[in-house]
């Protein structure tokens, strides 16, 4: 210690130490602010120069949408006589169809219970028994609302749309894994892929397939396609090292060692990338239905356009439970979920009960005698090549055989249709809920206050006078302008020069007040999303218990198809702008939720500890330490949550929200708007690449430290 | 190539673990291998041939020199320790030797055919048939059971379930694992997962094992059982053995031979013996100091040549280590006979002769303490 040392001059050294600190600090901080209050003066003076402006002038557009009304006729003319659909694009859309129409057939041939015990084994031998009755259940729901035909064209669209996609993203994948030159080229072709809204994709296919199916299953595929690649290259490349090493060590040559070690290890990731690949196909196969896909998304579009909510809901709900069967089905495939190995049909804590337990002894002791039945009769295939595999599963035996005999039963007898005694509708009875919510919850009891207030409020106050600001009262040039500071700011000049291009692109396309009427409902969704959602993200990472009870609400919004989202909500809020905007936070809100929770579980459980036993309290932990610390991870949950709000913001165009997405709705539905529709699509891919950019950059400012060694 | 025993597929696998057909050739001979890192090999290798140090090349360069230079040959039977701290490039010389990792230059002669020369087809099935490693943090195959982990060696190579299965059930159980076949690596504890590890190595019965710090991810105590059992198993086998260690014990207790290596280069190489009665330089000695000198040095290293009579006594034997005589020595105020392996007694070896020694170690050891030398 330095105690020698004369105690006056100690402390006016450090004292001067401290100043100079103190005003280092404070000149950064004022640096920052005025910065920050420079980029407001330039911005306020522009538009106060600028004042006359007003939006961008119309006449400056590029006449795009005619170039490309001019292309589609041209494809529609030259489609039987040019070489590219004679040779690729017809023979690409004919064998698709023959696949899809051959699948389709298949399906709606199979008698309804032969499927629907299909669906209940797969769902029991990935999740085990009390999912396969669920599952059996959810199957039968298809043929009880009699949207069996129209689920079963789904589900085949589904099969050769993820079919496709699997067997072109996994090879993808292992090559991208094993050529870093092929990986860094699909790199950002990847990242624009999964950042573009999944109706954007409908556009260009329509333009060179027309519209049907076929063009749906291929943008189905486009769409779908990044996560399974990118697992996939993720998996492999994420396999120990040192058992590559060993396998090589072994002698193996490349190939036994891609099949022998690296994708039995890579499994379970390539499984949740199509996972991934599934739920996302399905979120546009049900908006597909607007190019004319067909199956349940057909029927939602329809009630929805008829408001018949009730059936909407109806149907929407059948998604949903195709949704929850796949999502969970692969989960379980992928070894995420808890595998329950022993015979439990009721929840766990009715097992108290006597009688309870005697059923599942019972049912025990039968699966087991058809186990050793199946067993039996599996002997045979033990020594032919291939079935070996099989022979050690004598459940799946046994429901193979059984599976098959009904089938050829019920081929000779005749096929049953669905029961009519089973089927029901509730769509009456939501019918009656909207009336009945119309009537009494817009203004409760006669009074100012309901979710007609609500909704107004948000109009009046927010979205109008943001949306008149942006498309009207501000200068074209100061939003520019803006737009380049802020990218200036977070990512110098390239990212200002990107910003600038976006935005000017916007009006160039001749797209500026739909997109500034987008821009306003995003802004209005995000903060109200991010208000919601990030509050609940902390409560959830400091309670177990309120995060157990979030986790399910969270999953459920996370699975079901944006498209059906809309249909609650306008039980609720009627249509308009104001149902998009809800639907959009309720989409949106899982990711902020989720990723703050994370990001706070995930801080290192010595820091806040070290903040504990320094006597901090909860909120200055949470304050000084975790929140500083799971900044990067809200940071990406606030990225993702304007990204899935932009998407289904457009989505919402179906309903009402005006804006960009109406224009590309309309686009896909009539012929001869398809150019404006194409042009509107690619404002949305401009408006969406320009806030993923600028977040990107500034998610980047807060992860802690850069490089290194 | 040299004529490689290879299994015919549908015939028998020779099933046993004993002392492999010794052909005339030493089985691993290294000559000068260097192995460089980086973008500017040729011009790193100039720098080299210059005589310019790592630290040089790495500064003009930017290439890392991993390995310079090593030379060594290793015989049938015996076990080479390669002993260093880390980052001294001894991981790096053993990928060298199969080729795991290409050396810069150098050649490397197994049974007496260089493997630079092979190609890829070659090189495979040299490591099918003669080779083998146990790898430090062990690089087991998380999805397979032990059986198949095990077996893993004969599947690439195309043996039938049944043989593969047979001969891996041997292994294990020669490990002491017979009734964990059926687990999942992640199952078993991190001494039983190396134990798995070397039977897998020992399952394709390979000529020549190399060890890449195959215990030092491991608990002292259980580091302890599987040094004692591949002693006991190499006892039995006598292999061809290529250990790499940071611990100087662990060299001391396992090796026929040790090398020292500091950054990329062999500072000594000799027995036990030499290294801790003769270390060639300081860097060395430090590592000497704290080694228990008396399990090493044998008594024909500190006894006197036979002056006339031969004192009284049963005579104690050349080979013997001090260890094992220190009882009688320290009882005994007179000198004892040594032996050597015929009976014939041809020197002497007395308490204050030993005194000397251990003093020496005592001092040196009090000195070591002093200067911290990073090591427990």
């Amino acid at each position: 210690m330095t105690a020698a040392a004369p105690p006056a001059t100690g402390s006016s050294a450090v004292a001067g130490a401290v100043e100079a600190r103190l005003a280092l600090d404070r000149r950064r901080r004022t640096r920052s602010g005025s910065e920050l209050a420079v980029g407001i003066a330039i911005v306020v003076a522009a538009q106060l120069a600028l004042s006359a402006v007003g939006g961008f002038p119309e006449s400056w557009a590029v006449g795009l949408a005619d170039w490309i009304d001019d292309a589609r006729r041209w494809v529609i003319n030259n489609q039987t006589t040019h070489w590219s659909f004679s040779f690729v694009f017809n023979p690409i859309s004919d064998s698709i169809d023959w696949g899809l129409r051959t699948v389709e057939r298949f399906l709606l041939w199979l008698p309804w219970y032969v499927v629907a015990a299909a669906g209940g084994m797969v769902a029991a031998a990935a999740l085990g028994m009390r999912a396969g009755l669920l599952a059996a259940a959810g199957v039968m729901y298809f043929g009880a609302i009699e949207l069996w035909s129209e689920s079963l064209q789904t589900v085949a669209l589904m099969t050769v749309a993820v079919g496709i996609s699997v067997s072109i993203g996994v090879p993808v994948g292992i090559a991208s894994a094993r050529y870093d030159r092929l990986r860094r080229s699909l790199r950002p072709l990847l990242d624009a892929m999964q950042t573009l809204p999944a109706f954007v994709y409908l556009i260009p296919v329509v333009l060179l397939f027309g519209v049907a199916r076929v063009p749906a299953i291929i943008a189905t595929v486009v769409y779908a396609l990044p996560p399974v690649i990118r697992l996939t290259d993720l998996g492999i490349r994420t396999v120990s090292p040192a058992t590559v090493e060993a396998a090589e060590m072994f002698g193996a040559t490349p190939r036994q060692t891609l099949l022998k070690v690296q994708l039995p290890q890579a499994l379970p990731s390539v499984l949740t990338g199509i996972n991934q690949t599934i739920m996302m196909a399905l979120s546009i196969v049900v908006i597909a239905a607007l190019i004319g896909a067909g199956g349940l998304g057909q029927v939602v579009l329809e009630s929805l356009r008829r408001l018949f909510v009730g059936r909407a809901l109806e149907a929407g709900l059948a998604i949903v439970v195709l949704a929850m069967l796949m999502d969970r089905v692969t989960h379980g495939a992928a070894g995420l979920g808890a595998r329950r190995r022993r015979l439990r049909l009721m929840p766990d804590s009715l097992e108290r009960l006597g009688f309870v337990r005697a059923i599942e002894a019972a049912l025990g002791s039968a699966d087991r005698a058809l186990c050793t039945l199946g067993a039996l009769l599996a002997r045979p295939l033990r020594d032919a090549p291939g079935l070996a595999s099989l022979a050690r599963r004598p459940r799946w035996v046994l429901g193979l055989l059984a599976l098959a005999v009904a089938t050829l039963v019920s081929a000779v007898v005749g096929r049953p249709g669905f029961p009519s005694a089973i089927s029901f509708s509730f769509a009456p009875a939501i019918d009656w809920l909207v009336d009945w919510v119309r009537d009494n919850l817009y203004e409760i009891g006669g009074t100012w206050f309901g979710t007609g207030w609500f909704s107004d409020s948000i109009t009046i106050y927010a979205v109008t006078p943001l949306r008149e600001l942006f498309s009207a009262e501000l200068a074209w040039p100061v939003v520019v302008l803006a737009v380049a500071l802020a990218g200036w700011r977070l990512g110098g000049a390239p990212l200002a020069a990107f910003c600038t291009a976006c935005a000017a692109g916007l009006g160039f396309l001749g797209m500026w007040t739909l997109s500034m009427d987008t821009l306003a409902q995003v802004i209005v969704a995000v903060v109200m999303a991010i208000v919601c959602g990030i509050p609940l993200g902390v409560l959830a990472a400091r309670s177990d218990r309120f995060e157990r009870m979030l986790k399910p609400v969270l999953d459920f919004l996370q699975t079901i198809p944006s498209f059906v989202l809309l249909v609650p909500v306008i039980i609720m809020f009627n249509v308009g702008r104001i149902p998009g905007i809800i639907a959009s936070v309720l989409y949106a809100l899982p990711a902020a939720t989720r990723l703050t929770n994370l990001g706070i579980r995930g801080v290192e459980g010595e820091a806040t500890e070290a903040s504990r036993a320094f006597g901090a309290t909860r909120g200055q932990t949470l304050r000084k330490v975790q929140l500083p610390l799971a900044a990067p991870s809200i940071m990406a949950g606030i990225n993702q949550t304007v990204m899935l709000v932009l998407a289904m913001v457009v989505i919402a165009g179906l309903v009402g929200g005006g804006g960009l997405g109406l224009e590309t709705v309309k686009g896909l539905r009539r012929t001869d708007s398809v150019g404006s529709g194409f042009v509107a699509g690619l404002a949305i891919v401009l408006l969406a690449m320009l806030l993923d950019r600028l977040l990107q950059a500034w998610t980047r400012r807060f992860t802690p430290v850069e490089g290194g060694p | 190539m040299a004529p490689y025993r290879r299994h015919v597929k549908g015939q028998p696998r020779s099933h046993y673990i004993g002392p492999v057909v010794t052909t005339e050739q030493t089985p691993l001979e290294c000559h000068e291998i260097t192995k460089v890192f980086g973008d500017n090999v040729a011009a790193a290798r100039s720098r080299l041939a210059d005589g310019c140090d790592r630290q040089t090349v790495l500064d003009q360069t930017g290439c890392l020199v991993a390995v310079r230079d090593a030379t060594f040959s290793v015989e049938r039977g015996e076990t080479f320790v390669v002993m260093g701290l880390s980052g001294s490039g001894k991981s790096t010389l053993i990928r060298c030797l199969s080729r795991l990792i290409e050396p810069t230059s150098g050649t490397v002669k197994i049974d007496g055919t260089p493997i630079g020369d092979l190609d890829d087809h070659e090189l495979r099935e040299l490591r099918r048939q003669r080779l083998s490693m146990v790898f430090q943090h062990f690089g087991l195959f998380p999805h397979r059971r032990v059986i198949d982990n095990v077996a893993f060696g004969l599947e690439i190579q195309g043996a039938a379930r049944a043989d593969r299965y047979e001969r891996a059930l041997e292994v294990l159980s020669v490990v002491g694992l017979g009734d964990w076949a059926d687990h999942f690596p992640q199952q078993l504890s991190g001494g039983m997962q190396q134990r798995v590890g070397l039977a897998r190595a020992l399952c394709v019965e390979p000529e020549i094992l190399f060890f890449d710090e195959p215990f030092s991810a491991l608990d002292p105590l259980i580091r302890r059982d599987m040094q004692d059992e591949l002693l006991s198993l190499q006892a039995t086998m006598r292999r061809t053995l290529v250990f790499i260690t940071h611990d100087f014990h662990e060299a001391l207790k396992l090796g026929d031979r040790i090398a020292i290596m500091k950054d990329g280069e062999f500072v000594q190489v000799g027995t036990p013996e030499q290294i801790v009665s003769s270390p060639a330089d300081d860097y060395v000695r430090e590592f000497t100091e704290d080694a228990p000198k008396t399990r090493v040095i044998t008594v024909g290293s500190v006894m006197r040549p036979l002056d006339g009579e031969a004192p009284a006594g049963a005579p104690v034997s050349l080979d013997a280590v001090l260890d094992d005589v220190l009882p009688r020595l320290l009882a005994s105020p007179a000198a004892l006979p040594v032996a050597n392996a015929q009976g014939d007694v041809v020197g002497t070896v007395d308490r204050d002769r030993v005194v000397d020694l251990l003093g020496e170690n005592s001092r040196s050891g009090a000195a070591g303490a002093g200067r911290s030398t990073g090591r427990p």
